[in-house]
């Protein structure tokens, strides 16, 4: 009996699948081209082009480009206030990181002394953003490796952060909060501030459950130890920074190494690990975590400060020509994907003159990628991606 | 960096510890409530000041722009309207949901307090031509949403038909059975030809170049406010 390949595919469809570049190409006699994504749920819009040889990678392209594009283009045809609501889509998991950069960057342009109340605001904000985007990275990598349970639990505890967002800002995904010159509303009232304490209780001793289900799991070791392993240099060649650098043993965090908001005064410890595999970047993220739970509690035994939220100036009655003395601002901030810096360049009118956005993802999700998934089996592809934690919006920026 | 502020490797790693057992243990949560919403059944409400569907008051709008010079979708157009025959002094902001973003920017920078927001948010239609259109309207009083909110409850939008009578002259169908009537005149910033003064009229033309936007044409919507009034 004459076996017949399953990759001969009749002439008039082959035709067709290779004008929409579908079509799955027989390299040589063992090597196929394999497209991962953007459908599979681990790569959130983002695909990687895989070059196998049987059910090893031999080598991986990534193909970003799914999602909105042109960010820093855009925001030079937007006032400033307006462009808010345009880059905080940079990053979808924590949207409060590109809005915050862009506001520090902007407000030092422009001289303002940020409000206490503001101040002790916007750090609670970006620090319930850092736990929201755990609890999000929790879902990704947890279902990647089939603990499908962990994933779902994180997904509900998320939502405790989406409400408290909700009353916070009005809105759960996309806040659109931080504004430069303070915050855009003032905190609803001190049931929210005791919502937070709560939630903020009740993710603590949760996080026992899924040390138990997800970080103490066998399952978790056998599929992260020695997989994806990255050396100290290669990872400060190619500019790694946040959770997967700290994986390598650097530690190197910006809340700590370039302090901002009220980072100087609080007490929180920056893990690291020396192995640079899986494993060890799963761990690091497992700690962030406590920490930032810590974190918070001691930023709500502080208390909000009193005063107003937002900066007094006359020139905010006429927002839409707000005019920004001319200069250049770069501020950076420490997100669970890693180091975010905004540079804004302003030439003295009410539109900046370029706003450039530096995100972690560029190098974890592109060059780091590639690199860490030559060799690597097809089950450990989505492993290695997300214990990368990229985020695909970022890259197609 | 402090030295004593960083979690060393011995100590990160003692967090965990591999287990085959451990895992077993979440099947307590077996017994525990769901916390899914069973939708019809049980709802969430949105948060107080949700940002939703915008409201505006016709009284106390003055038509300076400003909303539209925000919008970072560019979701509002100025719109000259005639409410029960008699024409609005100033134009008023039209919001496009298709591209609205909710960011509410326009409701900050309202500089009278016309424009609000109420927490409805149920964006959604039929795939006919006329639902489309729903979402493109001249927001109505703050009073009448509110009042249609609290009657129903569901957070939808409160206009459920858009009549379209000829000659620009429209006809919302509310939720609650009452209608609302007005003609839309012009668009942009500029008044149309049928509300310009005939004295001051030649010279606008010629100064005018197009219908864009810009401070040009906003200046020369000042004026001719001042000339009316």
């Amino acid at each position: 009996m004459v076996m017949v390949s399953n990759l001969e595919v009749p002439r008039e469809l082959r035709k067709e699948a290779l004008k929409h570049d579908m079509y799955l190409k027989p390299i040589s006699e063992d090597t196929y081209e394999l497209f991962f994504g953007p459908q599979h749920m681990a790569t959130e819009n983002f695909s990687i082009i895989l070059k196998m040889d049987g059910s090893r990678v031999e080598k991986a392209i990534a193909n970003p480009g799914f999602l909105h594009r042109g960010f820093e283009k855009l925001a030079e045809q937007r006032p400033y206030f307006t462009n808010i609501a345009l880059l905080l889509r940079i990053c979808v998991p924590e949207s409060d990181v590109p809005e915050n950069i862009y506001s520090m960057a902007v407000d030092e342009l422009v001289g303002w002394e940020v409000p206490e109340r503001a101040i002790w605001i916007r750090t609670v904000v970006l620090e319930m953003a850092r736990l929201a985007s755990w609890m999000f990275w929790i879902m990704g990598f947890a279902n990647e490796i089939g603990l499908y349970t962990a994933g779902s639990w994180a997904a509900a505890y998320r939502e405790r952060f989406m409400r408290l967002f909700e009353e916070l800002t009005g809105g759960r995904v996309y806040h659109i909060y931080t504004v430069p010159g303070g915050v855009r509303r003032d905190i609803p009232g001190d049931r929210w501030l005791r919502q937070l304490g709560d939630t903020v209780e009740y993710i603590k001793s949760k996080l026992k459950d899924f040390d138990e289900i997800l970080f103490d799991n066998y399952i978790t070791f056998a599929r992260t130890e020695g997989v994806g392993v990255m050396d100290r240099k290669f990872a400060l060649d190619h500019a790694v920074t946040g959770p997967n650098l700290r994986a390598v043993g650097v530690p190197y965090d910006v809340r700590k190494d370039d302090p901002y908001y009220l980072y100087p005064e609080l007490d929180f410890e920056v893990p690291i690990l020396n192995e640079g595999d899986s494993l060890a970047r799963v761990l690091v993220r497992r700690y962030e975590m406590e920490q930032d739970l810590y974190i918070l509690e001691q930023l709500l035994e502080m208390g909000p400060p009193g005063g107003p939220y937002m900066v007094q100036d006359k020139r905010l009655k006429s927002l839409p020509r707000f005019k920004v003395p001319a200069g250049s601002a770069w501020a950076h901030v420490e997100s669970t994907k890693g180091d975010f810096g905004a540079y804004v360049v302003s030439d003295g009118t009410h539109k900046p003159y370029r706003v450039h956005i530096r995100g972690p993802s560029q190098s974890h999700g592109i060059t780091v990628l590639e690199e860490l998934l030559r060799g690597a089996r097809l089950a450990d592809v989505p492993v290695i991606l997300k214990t990368l934690d990229n985020c695909p919006p970022d890259i197609d920026r | 960096m402090d030295m004593a502020r960083i979690a060393e490797p011995e100590k990160v790693k003692a967090k965990v510890s591999k287990s085959f057992v451990k895992p077993w243990l979440g099947v307590k949560y077996l017994f525990k409530r769901p916390v899914t919403i069973k939708i019809p059944f049980e709802k969430i409400e949105p948060a107080p000041k949700y940002r939703g569907f915008h409201t505006l008051n016709w009284k106390k709008c003055v038509g300076c722009n400003f909303c539209g010079q925000i919008c970072p979708a560019r979701a509002i157009e100025m719109t000259w309207l005639e409410l029960n025959g008699k024409a609005e002094k100033r134009p008023h902001p039209k919001v496009d949901y298709g591209r609205c973003t909710f960011c509410q920017f326009c409701v900050d920078v309202c500089p009278t307090g016309a424009l609000g927001f109420t927490e409805s948010y149920m964006l959604t239609t039929g795939g006919s031509e006329e639902d489309f259109e729903l979402y493109d309207w001249v927001p109505i009083e703050p009073d009448k949403v509110r009042e249609i909110n609290e009657r129903f409850g569901d957070w939808r939008f409160p206009v459920v038909k858009v009549e379209k009578l000829g000659e620009g002259r429209i006809r919302y169908h509310l939720r609650d059975g009452s209608t609302f009537e007005f003609r839309i005149l012009g668009y942009g910033i500029r008044p149309p030809a049928a509300l310009r003064k005939p004295k001051s009229a030649p010279a606008k033309t010629s100064k005018a170049g197009g219908s864009g936007s810009g401070t040009k044409d906003e200046n020369a919507g000042k004026r001719e406010e001042k000339t009316q009034g």
